[in-house]
């Protein structure tokens, strides 16, 4: 910073700095830091799409992508600059006002959230006690976006999307909750740092391997959450056209997208701090790469490979399976991933007790 | 035993797995993807694409409006109107192609007697405003015209499959 | 079981037949199919084809089916291996010389070769040698030939000798080198010799005006009714995208047979004449200009409001549909005017209280063929409504004695019993009429026949009338466009009163019996019911100085011959609309507003023909420019002028209307002759002055441009007439 900025600009800046009082500082410096994350998530998001289509692309036996710019990089800015650019159509009889509303919505706490997840061991913009709770409660919200989106659109593909979705999210909410349950007894706080903290040690002590089958119903009902295929009945192109969704275009379209999208990380980022350790590294008990070697600590990077590796796995999701029929998914959520996560959290309290394999850590 | 076996599998999502590592797999591979601009896959001679209407090497026009494509169109995309010609021959006054409701099935070409229409290998070409996905006389003789030494190839490559 | 009924066995199914029938003719009522070039129906036996051979049995060799008359416990098999091979045997011979341009031959898609050769045809042929050309001949502008194409089945000869009387086209040679032609060059000329179209089995003889246009499988075959003539012959139009491409024959055996005259056939083409009225057209300053159709209607509509009514004239074409006309009579009514006429080449008005109701033929069309005893009055019969002079020349060869007269002489390609000609109609009517009633003559007629001496061939002609069973009188379309009309109707019903015969008339266009219906007369109203103030008659309206005055496909020089010089008249008069289909240069001078509505094929109607029979049709072809059917036109012109009742929705309606007003009125009420005619009203004249040619004798005719390069065409003008 000192290199890139000239002497009396600094010299300015330190003095204004100076002069502000205390909570102004914070305001300007929390400001700051949320857009520096907020700014990353949404460009994150653009590439999420084209590593998406090339995914998707290779898994078909296709490239993807390779017209704008080297490798078709450009391609994620122009389709943004393509839905900018794009008229807004307001269908005559819908609700206005919560049409514009709905897709801000389902944006807004898919960007709230990452406030309270620690990025590295010392850097989290809002570390607060009850991160866990804030994170539940805030992807619940994300819901009306959709259900709204529905319902405004006055169109009856719209709305069985949104009740689609709603259905869905309710009984998929339930096994999140339960999986979030065990991960609060094996790391024994709502805060998302400590939980962290309490996977440190090594490969060996993240909370996958006791928690294994609550770390798979809570990957899945994370794609079911964020409507995601093969969970993705909401939208069901072929049989209500595009679902809650249909008559949205240009910048509203492009607000669902982003959400949508900006949902998928945040899922990844959830599931890798509260079962593959967060920033943790893959290295830590490698006790033969010495003392303070770079890779044994943690670091933000772990964090983003971890998180990549999710988008990764539901793009390969995608790829692979074809639609779930709705009936399915509903069987599914109730009849499945409930009891297996009521069970398993029994047995992890049982485990944790008697101290057993590899329960005997755990806090609980 | 097969009762518990299928359990087994259901809960340690064994056929997931499966799907999952054919994608995987294919991921590796090389895609088949032609890089179409630059890169274009062989054409058969018998390709149809874009149509013309043939002359014969004194320059007549080989059609005789006997409206057999018309008939025989399943898509009713041609439209033909007859007169007497100058020299008082049968002769079209008006021979029209809807590109729009063709369907490139070739029946034109097969039901005409004197291999006036015909389906040529080009098929890179678009409309710009209303009205040009009609190819009238004047615009499939042109075509006939300018590519006449690659029709006149191709029907020599097919003739002796004919 | 009659003698005259034998039982023969076909593909091992018992039939009864006619004693004497041919084989071909139970094979066609019992549904099993010969094939067959030579034979028709219509016409006598060639036998030459040798296409319709079939097993025999007991018999050495295939018998011709068409050729072989039917035999007591004859056992024929129509598909037996040996049958099957003979026919084949034949169409390979057929196929030998035929050429193979289908392609470009309109006769393909309904060519009886082209469908047999699929079924009894060789994929391929072995014959090496070189296929015979025969020269086209030029016959005229409404038959075209590829005589290449000639199989000689000798149809269109036999058709020449046996149907029109006139041998137009003979074979010439023998063997390979036989053709078909008319010997020297000339134009076929006979007014029904476009028969031979459809008769033509294969593409050698086909029609000229059609040639190369369509394709027999693209076209939508409609039906409609002839309006050139008052028999209304049958016809399908046969319609390409809302064009007519062509005029074919509709079969009706008590109408028009199978036959088509080339008036009705080729006339189409008058309808898409360069002269069409595309849009209406008002007359502002001596300059024309075109206007909307809404313009155009209110515009008339305030001519006709501010008018006085007994100051508006409506004169109709008598080939305007009888919707057009009853719609027309109504409006007259609610204007309150009775100037209404269709008679518009009439000359002779003075006895038109005594026109019957309706006039009529007096017998059915196909009754003519029956009678024993005809006499033509006043008409160019062959001319005026060919299918009738073919009846007639049926007749004539079933031994009925024919008689005519006439001004000048017309020729019938038949025997004719007496033939007189030369002097005035009423003159020879008046002779005819004395020797009929053998100088016992009394009533209206005795003055004109006072101090008669009938001649030879007058006696002859009563005699023949009296002597007969089944005689029959009428007048032609030149008697009734005599000066002295009254009188030639006087003489010849008294005359049908002394000999028994049966007394008739022709009538102008299709639809004068229609206009007589619809009470499109200045005496008379709807249903034949006396007007109580009566109007001014077709020559008074042209000559008179009206307000208004409305044509109705009427165009003043040609048409409106009732009295001399109508385009001036008409041009004097204060405000002439017309509604007619053109916009002829005589019509620019006499009008002041043009409305263009459509002809007989774009517009739904009804004629009634001379035996009284109501054809209904609809409208075939889509109305060029902006031309409307004449009855909405008018519908609309009612609701202008507020008249009540006149919102109809389709011509259905009107017609409806119309029958349930006349209800079952005597229509057989004949010419009553109570009028005393002491003196003859109106000059004998030359019959050129008053015969209308063929092919003038309405406007859609008169722009047919093949049937204007015939020679009877060329001839008419020529004639300056």
């Amino acid at each position: 910073m000192k290199a890139l900025l000239p002497d009396f600009v600094l010299n300015i800046w330190m003095s204004v700095w100076g002069w502000l009082p205390p909570l102004m500082q914070y305001l300007v410096e929390t400001t700051f830091w949320i857009l520096v994350v907020m700014i990353t998530v949404i460009l994150a998001v653009a590439f999420t799409t084209y590593f998406e289509r090339k995914v998707i692309g290779y898994m078909q036996g296709r490239i993807g992508p390779n017209r704008v710019g080297p490798l078709g990089l450009g391609q994620p800015f122009a389709d943004v600059i393509k839905l900018l650019i794009k008229e807004v159509i307001v269908p005559g009889k819908s609700n206005r006002f919560l049409f514009i509303i709905a897709p801000l919505l389902t944006l807004i706490p898919a960007l709230a959230t990452w406030a309270v997840i620690p990025l590295t061991d010392t850097f989290v913009i809002a570390d607060i006690n009850a991160g866990l709770l804030y994170v539940l409660s805030l992807t619940s919200v994300g819901v009306y976006g959709v259900i709204l989106a529905g319902w405004a659109t006055n169109s009856k593909y719209a709305l069985l999307g949104a009740m689609r979705s709603a259905a869905q999210i309710v009984a998929y909410e339930i096994a999140m909750g339960f999986a979030l349950v065990g991960v609060l007894m094996a790391g024994g706080s709502l805060n998302l740092g400590v939980i962290t903290e309490a996977q440190s040690g090594g490969f060996s002590s993240w909370f996958v391997w006791p928690l294994l089958p609550l770390f798979f119903v809570y990957l899945i009902s994370g794609v079911a959450e964020t409507n995601r295929a093969p969970f993705d009945v909401a939208e069901g192109e072929s049989e209500i056209v595009a679902g809650f969704h249909v008559e949205y275009s240009g910048v509203a379209f492009a607000l669902f997208f982003l959400g949508e999208y900006a949902n998928i990380i945040l899922i990844s980022a959830l599931t890798s701090i509260l079962f593959l350790g967060g920033y943790n590294s893959f290295f830590e008990g490698w006790t033969f790469l010495g003392e303070g070697h770079f890779l044994r600590e943690p670091a933000l990077l772990w964090l983003i490979i971890k998180i990549c590796f999710f988008i990764f796995v539901f793009f390969w999701l995608r790829a692979t399976f074809p639609r779930y029929r709705y009936d399915q998914i509903m069987r599914l959520g109730w009849k499945v991933f409930i009891p297996v996560t009521i069970v398993w959290i029994v047995v992890e309290g049982v485990m944790a007790w008697m101290q057993v394999g590899p329960w005997r850590n755990l806090a609980g | 035993m097969t009762k518990l076996r299928s359990y087994i599998k259901t809960f340690t999502l064994w056929e997931l797995w499966q799907g999952l590592s054919v994608t995987f797999r294919n991921f590796f591979r090389t895609p088949v993807t032609v890089y179409y601009p630059e890169e274009k896959t062989p054409q058969s001679p018998r390709f149809r694409g874009l149509h013309a209407l043939r002359r014969y090497p004194n320059g007549e026009e080989r059609c005789i409006a006997c409206k057999l494509c018309e008939a025989v169109c399943p898509a009713l995309a041609i439209t033909i109107e007859s007169d007497v010609g100058e020299d008082g021959t049968r002769r079209t006054t008006r021979y029209d192609i809807d590109l729009f409701k063709c369907i490139y099935c070739g029946f034109c070409e097969e039901a005409c007697p004197v291999d006036a229409i015909v389906e040529t290998r080009i098929h890179e070409y678009h409309m710009e405003s209303p009205g040009e996905n009609i190819m009238t006389k004047d615009k499939l003789l042109a075509i006939g015209d300018k590519y006449d030494a690659m029709i006149s190839a191709d029907k020599a490559a097919d003739a002796k499959y004919r | 079981m009659s003698v005259d009924v034998v039982k023969i066995e076909v593909d091992g199914k018992e039939v009864e037949a006619r004693k004497g029938q041919m084989l071909i003719e139970v094979t066609d009522n019992i549904g099993t199919y010969i094939p067959r070039f030579c034979y028709h129906e219509k016409l006598s036996i060639a036998a030459n084809c040798r296409m319709c051979l079939v097993e025999v049995e007991k018999a050495p060799k295939p018998m011709p089916a068409c050729a072989t008359p039917v035999m007591d416990g004859m056992k024929v098999f129509t598909r037996s291996p040996a049958a099957i091979s003979a026919q084949k045997a034949t169409m390979e011979f057929l196929l030998i010389n035929h050429p193979l341009d289908c392609p470009i031959c309109d006769q393909g898609g309904e060519c009886e070769l082209q469908d047999l050769a699929l079924g009894y045809g060789r994929d391929v042929s072995r014959y090496q040698e070189r296929k015979r050309v025969v020269k086209d001949k030029d016959i005229g502008p409404l038959v075209s030939t590829d005589m290449t194409r000639c199989i000689h089945c000798t149809r269109c000869v036999r058709f020449g000798e046996e149907i029109t009387g006139l041998q137009e086209l003979g074979t010439t040679e023998r063997g390979e080198n036989m053709k078909i032609g008319t010997y020297v060059e000339k134009s076929i000329d006979h007014e029904l010799s476009g028969n031979i179209i459809d008769l033509c089995p294969v593409g050698a003889l086909n029609n000229k005006p059609y040639r190369y246009s369509a394709r027999a499988w693209e076209m939508v075959q409609r039906e409609s009714v002839s309006p050139h003539d008052c028999v209304g012959s049958n016809m399908f139009a046969h319609v390409l995208r809302g064009t007519i491409k062509r005029i074919v024959p509709r079969q009706n055996e008590s109408i028009n047979e199978t036959w088509l005259p080339d008036r009705d056939r080729f006339s189409y083409e008058g309808i898409y004449s360069r002269d069409r009225l595309l849009t209406p057209r008002m007359k502002a300053g001596g300059v024309w200009e075109d206007i909307s159709w809404e313009e155009a209607l209110k515009k008339l509509a305030e001519k006709v409001r501010a008018a006085d009514g007994n100051k508006i004239g409506i004169l109709a074409a008598p080939w305007s549909t009888l919707e057009e006309l009853h719609l027309l009579s109504r409006l007259a009514e609610h204007i309150g005017t009775s100037n209404i006429d269709h008679r518009i080449r009439r000359r002779d008005f003075s006895d038109q209280d005594n026109d019957p109701a309706v006039p009529s033929l007096g017998c059915s069309i196909a009754e003519l063929e029956s009678a024993n005893a005809i006499l033509v009055v006043g008409s160019n019969l062959r001319k005026e409504a060919p299918i009738l002079a073919h009846r007639v020349r049926k007749a004539a060869l079933n031994g009925c004695q024919v008689n005519v007269v006439n001004h000048s002489e017309y020729q019938y390609y038949f025997d004719i019993n007496q033939h007189i000609h030369g002097t005035g109609l009423v003159q020879e009517l008046a002779g005819i009429a004395v020797a009929a009633s053998r100088g016992d003559i009394s009533g209206s007629v005795a003055s004109i026949c006072d101090g008669v001496v009938p001649s030879a061939a007058q006696k002859a002609i009563a005699e023949s009338l009296a002597a007969a069973d089944d005689a029959i009188i009428f007048t032609g379309l030149i008697a009734a466009r005599h000066p002295a009309f009254s009188a030639v109707r006087a003489l010849s019903s008294a005359i049908s009163d002394a000999t028994g015969s049966r007394f008739g008339s022709l009538t102008e266009g299709a639809n004068s019996a229609g206009a007589h219906l619809a009470g499109v007369l200045p005496h008379r109203a709807r249903g034949g019911t006396s007007r109580a103030n009566r109007g001014l008659d077709a020559a008074a309206i042209a000559g008179g100085s009206l307000d208004v005055v409305m044509l109705f496909g009427v165009e003043p020089e040609s048409d409106l011959t009732c009295i001399p010089s109508a385009e001036a008249c008409l041009a004097a008069q204060n405000f002439v609309v017309a509604m007619t289909p053109y916009a002829g240069e005589s019509l620019e001078r006499a009008a002041d507003l043009l409305l263009p509505v459509g002809t007989f094929a774009e517009t739904a109607g009804t004629f009634v023909n001379c035996e009284l029979k109501w054809q209904s049709f609809n409208g075939v072809a889509n109305p060029v420019g902006e031309a409307r059917p004449g009855w909405k036109v008018l519908r609309v012109l009612g609701n202008l002028l507020d008249a009540e009742q006149f919102d109809y929705q389709s011509s259905e309606e009107v017609r409806d209307e119309l029958a349930a007003q006349i209800g079952d009125f005597d229509a057989a009420q004949r010419y009553a002759g109570t009028r005393a005619l002491a003196v003859v009203n109106g000059a004998d004249s030359a019959a050129e002055q008053i015969d209308i040619p063929i092919y003038e004798v309405d406007g859609v005719v008169r722009r047919a441009t093949a049937l204007q390069l015939t020679p009877e065409a060329c001839r008419s003008q020529g004639d300056g007439s």
